[in-house]
């Protein structure tokens, strides 16, 4: 049931349709650089954008929508959520503003609306609304090139796969976001390394929620324990204490 | 004057700097008032009020657990003080993230939308109770000064040993959570400070620096009051922190040398020496200064010690909080003044409210006095002059009103109000376009530029009577003026317009009814638009309209000139297909004669904050 998006790199022409027709979905404002955007081309503004490397190759960059977001795990009041869908919604009436979503995700996606006195955070949906009812999303609908498009998980895994197989030596055997940090649901097909899309090259597969749950799980056994020893050294002190009392008093 | 008065009197500047500052953060913004941005999320007021904040208010649980836990009856003078710094700690690092969080009005809601896992709500709930039980554990102390409340004081009494449990289990949680913020991002922290075991760290570390803390804060309050300071408990508790710093320095060795990272520290990049100069000053020094007898019993050995300990973790707290993150984001984060002047606001008014607590409610064992708050130390009646002088107190308190109020006047004055006006848009001024029959249009001089065949679209356009077209008039007095010179900024429109100059020409005084119609207000929206009488501005056949008096940015100036010709060219013929695609333009290879100015920096489109063509129109059907 988990949809996804795949974005085959080596179809995109950079005609920016995909970005033109989010801005028109959303209403989003007229973008000019402020000073804390980073130059990625996201902001609170513009939730896809298209990256440009040497070689004519155009990278759409936009929400990963992970399978195990790290923005949900650390949401202190769960205003972050992973539908079944696949897409990662915010929900701005739970949000208090803290920022840690920003700072937990690997692709450095969530924006924060900086200028505003009321901000709030801005990504990329997936077009939750549209893919509810069975349609697809504004971004994909839109490509004329058919270099994003919207499917199954399962099924557009397989496309990929399939698309590896047929033309050898066209794409790097790997489709980015298959198992990276336990999967997205934005896949890429590529002829070059997508790391720049990440804080660090290589993520490796583990689940980011899966390096916080030890230190969660242990949070009741710190609890009692930190009480038990407390409570057992007051205890030992005590009944030394009261030992050498009762030695004076017989002395 | 006295160390008090002044002392006072400068918390009291800071704070009046800090509430300008904090209104004006409210009124527009994070993204004006601080130099956060969407790399660095996290700033000085997570990093040092919040982080620090609470390792700061460690003191509390550690000295409760020292007096009431393994009974040193010895330190019970010092777990007052401690547990009042401690609370005020913990209502500093809530002011703080008040201004911190976008929606500090929904800080409450971590009560009812639960999301266990989330260490920071397990560090939001703990620092809650905490600091309820704080209050619990604080307020026998006010209390003690009335009888009225003497049977809540006794009821209050009773649980001090449960509430004294709790705070150190509740503070474990919380002091130890803290770092597990942090295990969500191991590609962003630098491997020196990223550890599986980080909440260990900061736990380890908490403890030494409440040592460290309620020692510095004591000797801080005795030179305040000039009071023989109390060396010989320092002392003890620099002998702790002595165990407890080895500790945490093994601990933290160890972890770095488990997970291979010990290379790391002699690698010669500024974090490892930011990592090595962090160790000496937060464990190394301290643990040598407390480890020897004589030092650790000299008032300037301890001095130094605690102060270093101090100084030491809170900076251990802000490089993991974001300050090593640089590497991975690549933003260079420096906090602004602003941010500074919140940070040390907040500080100065925690430390106001124990100064006022210190003075009226039995803190340490003998209550210290403002000297001027004595009626004797200053005659409220000159003699000589037959003036009545005021009484002091109220002649203190006028002074730190007028301090407080001339720093928030200050403050509102020098606000950088030129960002605020522009809200943060970066101020990028265009350049000229360089080449000749093409021309090579890059404004801003980023090596992102277009190839604009010059001589081939005047060809195209019917040679000489094309230049209207795309050109419209000349600066006044001017030959050929640059596009650049008056569409002067990338990105945002600039005023071109000079008023004088045009009400002198016409006439000074009498001739504002050449451009402002009599009964309305003067003002430039409602004047007379440029093309009214400068008839020659808008030639005929030309693609230009002259939307205000205002040029518009140099981006949109080209790309509605350019973009306004292409669509309708588009449909026309077949092949032209492509004229509206960005590639078309932004991917033109330069010809020979450009490439060796050009060179390698052409690079075709860079599609960062790019304005998209035709956005107002929305497409039918949405």
């Amino acid at each position: 049931m988990s949809k996804a998006i795949l974005t085959d790199i080596t179809k995109c022409i950079g005609c920016l349709e995909c970005v033109k027709v989010c801005k028109n979905t959303y209403g989003l404002e007229y973008d000019v650089p402020r000073t804390w955007q980073k130059n990625d081309g996201l902001s609170a503004q513009n939730w896809t954008a298209v990256l440009q490397k040497p070689g004519k190759k155009y990278i759409r960059k936009q929400c990963r929508h992970c399978l195990e977001p790290a923005c949900v795990t650390v949401c202190p009041v769960g205003a972050l959520h992973k539908t079944a869908e696949g897409a990662v919604m915010y929900d701005s009436d739970k949000c208090l503003g803290c920022r840690y979503c920003m700072m937990a995700c690997p692709y450095g996606i969530p924006r924060y609306d900086w200028d505003k006195p009321v901000p709030y955070i801005r990504k990329c949906i997936m077009c939750y609304p549209k893919i509810k009812n069975g349609e697809q999303p504004a971004c994909t609908a839109a490509c004329p090139t058919e270099a994003t498009i919207f499917g199954e998980r399962d099924a557009l895994i397989a496309e990929a796969h399939k698309r590896i197989k047929e033309t050898p030596g066209k794409y790097i055997d790997k489709v980015w976001g298959e198992h990276e940090i336990g999967g997205t649901s934005v896949l890429y097909l590529s002829d070059i390394d997508l790391g720049f899309l990440s804080y660090q090259p290589h993520l490796g597969n583990t689940p980011l929620p899966n390096r916080t749950e030890p230190a969660m799980k242990a949070v009741p056994i710190a609890f009692a324990g930190m009480g038990g020893l407390m409570y057992g050294l007051n205890w030992i002190i005590r009944r030394r204490m009261d030992k050498q009392g009762k030695k004076e008093n017989e002395e | 004057m006295n160390r008090v008065q002044n002392t006072k009197l400068v918390l009291w500047l800071i704070a009046g700097f800090a509430a300008a500052v904090g209104i004006t953060r409210f009124v527009f913004g994070l993204g004006v008032t601080t130099n956060l941005t969407d790399a660095t999320p996290w700033g000085l007021w997570i990093g040092f009020d919040v982080m620090g904040g609470v390792a700061l208010a460690s003191g509390g649980f550690v000295l409760t657990a020292i007096v009431y836990i393994m009974k040193r009856e010895k330190y019970h003078g010092l777990v007052r003080p401690a547990v009042l710094t401690a609370f005020l700690g913990y209502i500093a690092v809530v002011l703080g993230l008040l201004f911190d969080l976008g929606l500090p009005w929904n800080i409450w809601h971590m009560m009812i939308y639960w999301n266990p896992h989330s260490p920071l709500f397990e560090v939001g709930w703990c620092v809650m109770l905490y600091t309820t039980v704080l209050l619990l554990e604080f307020s026998p102390v006010p209390l003690e000064s009335t009888s009225r409340y003497a049977r809540v004081r006794t009821f209050l009494l009773k649980f001090r040993f449960p509430f004294v449990m709790l705070g150190i289990m509740l503070s474990t949680l919380h002091q130890s959570s803290l770092g597990s913020l942090f295990l969500i991002m191991p590609f962003k922290l630098h491997p020196l400070w990223y550890s599986n075991i980080l909440p260990i760290h900061f736990f380890l570390s908490a403890i030494a620096l409440g040592l460290m803390m309620v020692s510095l804060e004591s000797l801080v309050s005795h030179w305040l009051y000039r009071r023989k300071a109390a060396t010989h408990l320092v002392a003890g508790l620099g002998k702790a922190a002595v165990w407890v710093l080895s500790v945490y320095l093994v601990v933290k060795l160890l972890d770095i040398a488990i997970s291979g990272k010990f290379g790391l520290i002699f690698d010669g990049s500024w974090e490892s020496f930011l990592f090595i100069a962090e160790l000496l000053i937060s464990i190394i020094i301290p643990l040598l200064i407390f480890a020897v007898p004589k030092s650790r019993n000299s008032l300037a050995g301890q001095g130094i010690g605690s102060f270093m300990v101090v100084f030491g973790l809170v900076f251990n707290r802000i490089n993991v909080g974001g300050l090593t993150m640089l590497r991975a984001t690549g933003d260079v984060y420096i906090p602004s003044w602003t941010e500074f002047a919140i940070s040390a606001g907040v500080v100065s008014t925690a430390a106001l409210v124990f100064l006022f607590a210190v003075e009226k409610f039995n803190i340490w064992e003998k209550r210290p006095i403002d000297p001027q708050t004595l009626p004797d130390t200053m005659p409220s009646f000159d003699r000589a002059s037959e003036v009545w002088l005021g009484v002091p107190a109220v002649a203190a308190r006028t002074k730190y009103s007028l301090a407080f109020i001339l720093s928030l006047s200050i403050g509102f004055a020098i606000m950088p109000g030129s960002k605020i006006q522009s809200q943060g848009v970066a101020e990028v001024t265009a350049q000229k376009a360089r080449g000749g029959d093409v021309l090579f249009i890059d404004g801003n001089r980023d090596g992102y530029g277009v190839m604009f065949k010059h001589t081939d679209h005047t060809k195209r356009l019917e040679n000489a009577q094309s230049c209207v077209k795309c050109h419209h008039m000349n600066k006044p007095l001017d030959q050929q003026s640059g596009c650049y010179e008056c569409h002067r900024d990338m990105y945002s429109s600039s005023d071109v317009f000079n008023h004088d100059w045009h009400s002198d020409y016409s006439g000074s005084n009498i001739a504002c009814g050449q451009c402002h119609s009599a009964g309305e207000e003067r003002r430039a929206e409602s004047a007379k638009k440029c093309d009214a009488c400068h008839t020659d501005l808008i030639p005929e056949g030309t693609l230009i309209e002259v939307k205000s008096n205002m040029a518009s940015s140099y981006t949109d100036a080209m790309h509605s000139m350019c973009l306004d010709c292409h669509t309708q060219k588009a449909p026309e013929v077949a092949e032209r297909i492509n004229l509206t695609l960005c590639t078309t333009c932004h991917e033109a290879a330069p010809p020979d004669y450009l490439k060796s100015e050009v060179g390698e920096s052409l690079r075709g489109p860079y599609f960062n904050h790019v304005v998209i063509p035709g956005l107002p129109e929305r497409t039918e059907g949405d």
